[in-house]
């Protein structure tokens, strides 16, 4: 049975940010038919009989469908030195939304949203996703919070009401940085305890998972890497609640990159379907995913720069194409701990 | 080393058609692939209800622009397909000539979009830029036999239709370098004429000619061919096919005797002169008073 997701996200034609930076690795992942998702085949003995070595679930790799509504359309992102494009407006997105429903096509087992500087937009978004859910009630809201990062706001203002007020409570999976995850909450981080009542914290406004995707806080495994936390509310068989919470030490790289949050996203959506109740397992084949794009980006980008020259943004796009096999299977090569 | 492809189609939140549909696979193929939206819908206009927004050649250029403002207008491969505006498949040959002087290795795959089945589906003016700009600038296309067909033929039915705007009732396309389904030895040559029925509805009639291709040049050729024409329609005024048969079949007796006779006084071996190539006129005399049909008008 598919599974089908709605993107709602930016379009480049060039490089790698927004919809182009999760479209394409959705589409390629494996998707497992698990019980929890409406209408999705049974988890039958057969399909752990066709389990591979190593122990994986057996799984159908059938990929997700990807439906992706284009927020805006420019030529790239907006590092470059230059970036032109248009945009679409909230009107306009209710437009295309309008389509989808007079075609009675309108049920997905996933939303995905990120960057979004447009509160009027950004609310039309919100209507869709509440009206999605009545649709569906098993929905899973995939959300990346995008205020800013080290210490500031990079989108307007009037979107931080508007996200703590009206987004976080509608989403099920959020995926803030430090700053973000401050900024909704009102508190700071300055350890683990604080990461962890943060965390709480953010449950409490709607999500039952929460990735804080990276923080200052000092790495055990030395300044060569950064601590990102994850927590999830599970429901158990029997009724009762719990919270699993993880740390994640992650190695740092030296160069900014452009549309990591946004694979980040769409690929904790993937392994989070993956591994339901598995958060420690679902982050460490996330941040893996994430460590082999990375890694195979800034080889690249190096040699293209030549030795001793900075690379430019066109460089330092995302190798995402040649990474299809990681993207498809990651290596692990991280472990986060159970706190 | 990268491989990297423009393509320039439309967008479907849902479903696979345009930029949905040509861009997983080449991506899983690991080819680059830098998407232009033509238009972003909802789904693909085959569905009951189908909702969104369009691309105009401005937003497309300013798009363009913003790639070759950072350098970055280098690829190895433009892909176009399904377009409805004229002023946009303009911009977008505009983009690929420009590519192309970047990097003259560039591949332009072209999927003329204009019908199938026998009806076009896509505004008549696209025609003639698919034919004057769009194909000249193409290396790799894919029409279905109706585009091919209407690509080739239809373009000078529109031509003909453009010039009766103009005034004239008849039209005699004399020549031309369609490719002729009888192969290279002949030559298409093209009819269109407007006539009112007697019950008063204008209808138009539209024929095509092969015509076997002699090799050599004649003078007077074309002068005859009017007069001819003059003669046959006046003999024929209401039937086009009849009075092109005829006078192309007096050409080609004319042609055919003058070929044989210069040939013949020039000798083996030697190229005809212009003396020699003259119009056997006189001589053929019974041919111009009653000429056998030797050429075939199909009615289009």
């Amino acid at each position: 049975m598919e599974c089908r997701v709605l993107s709602i996200q930016s379009h480049v034609v060039r490089g790698y940010v927004g919809n182009k930076s999760a479209s394409f690795p959705l589409q390629v992942s494996a998707v497992h038919p698990r019980l929890a998702t409406a209408g999705a085949a049974r988890y039958t003995r057969d399909n752990r009989a066709r389990a591979g070595a190593g122990g994986r679930e057996g799984h159908m790799v059938l990929g997700f469908e990807v439906d992706s509504i284009n927020s805006v359309q420019f030529s790239n992102h907006t590092g470059y030195s230059h970036w032109k494009g248009q945009v679409l407006t909230a009107d306009e997105l209710h437009v295309l939304y309008e389509g989808i429903k007079l075609n009675n096509v309108n049920h997905y087992d996933y939303v995905l949203t990120g960057y979004t500087r447009d509160t009027s937009f950004l609310e039309m978004v919100v209507d869709i996703v509440q009206e999605l859910k009545r649709a569906n009630p098993n929905l899973v809201y995939v959300c990346d919070p995008v205020l800013g990062d080290h210490g500031s706001m990079y989108v307007p203002q009037n979107l931080h009401p508007v996200y703590k007020n009206k987004v976080v409570p509608v989403a099920d999976i959020i995926t803030p940085n430090q700053f973000e995850a401050e900024l909704l909450t009102g508190k700071n981080i300055s350890t683990e305890k604080d990461a962890v009542e943060v965390m709480d914290l953010l449950h409490k406004m709607g999500p039952d998972t929460v990735v804080i995707t990276s923080s200052d806080l000092p790495p055990r495994l030395g300044d060569r890497f950064l601590v990102s936390f994850g927590s999830k509310r599970i429901l158990m068989p029997d009724g009762t609640r719990t919270t699993q919470r993880i740390r994640i030490e992650v190695p740092k790289v030296d160069a900014v990159f452009v549309g990591t949050g946004d694979l980040f996203a769409a690929m904790l959506l993937a392994w989070t379907h993956h591994y339901p109740t598995d958060l420690k397992t679902a982050c460490e084949k996330t941040f893996s995913v994430m460590h082999h794009v990375i890694r195979r980006t800034i080889s690249y980008a190096h040699e293209m720069a030549g030795p001793g020259r900075r690379p430019s943004p066109a460089q330092l796009e995302l190798r995402m194409v040649q990474s299809k096999a990681d993207i498809e299977d990651p290596t692990i090569v991280m472990e986060a701990t159970v706190i | 080393m990268d491989c990297r492809v423009l393509s320039v189609q439309s967008h479907v939140v849902r479903g696979y058609v345009g930029n949905k549909s040509a861009s997983f696979p080449l991506q899983v193929l690991g080819f680059e692939v830098d998407t232009i939206n033509s238009v972003q819908f909802s789904n693909h206009t085959g569905y009951e209800h189908w909702k969104g927004q369009v691309l105009t050649a401005d937003e497309l250029h300013v798009l363009y622009e913003g790639i070759k403002l950072n350098n970055v207008n280098q690829y190895d491969y433009v892909l176009t397909g399904y377009t409805r505006d004229d002023s946009f498949l303009d911009m977008v040959v505009d983009i690929v000539q420009e590519l192309k002087r970047a990097n003259p290795n560039l591949v332009y795959v072209c999927d003329p979009v204009l019908g199938d089945n026998g009806a076009m589906y896509v505004p008549e003016n696209l025609l003639p830029i698919y034919r004057c700009k769009v194909v000249p600038a193409a290396d790799i296309i894919t029409p279905n036999q109706f585009e091919a067909e209407t690509i080739t033929i239809k373009i000078t039915i529109l031509v003909m239709n453009l010039l009766h705007s103009m005034g004239p009732d008849t039209v005699v396309i004399t020549s031309s370098d369609l490719p002729s389904p009888l192969g290279d030895q002949y030559l298409v040559a093209l009819g269109s004429q407007k006539r009112v029925n007697a019950d008063g509805t204008m209808v138009t009639q539209q024929i095509r000619m092969d015509i076997p291709r002699v090799d050599a040049v004649f003078v007077g050729t074309g002068d005859l061919f009017a007069a001819m024409l003059l003669a046959w329609t006046h003999l024929h005024p209401n039937n086009l096919k009849m009075a092109c048969e005829k006078t192309v079949s007096v050409l080609c007796h004319v042609i055919k005797r003058t070929i044989t006779y210069a040939k013949e006084v020039a000798g083996p071996n030697r190229r005809p002169s212009p003396a020699q190539l003259e119009l056997r006129m006189v001589q053929s005399k019974a041919d111009i008073e009653d000429p056998a049909i030797v050429v075939n008008a199909v009615v289009l």
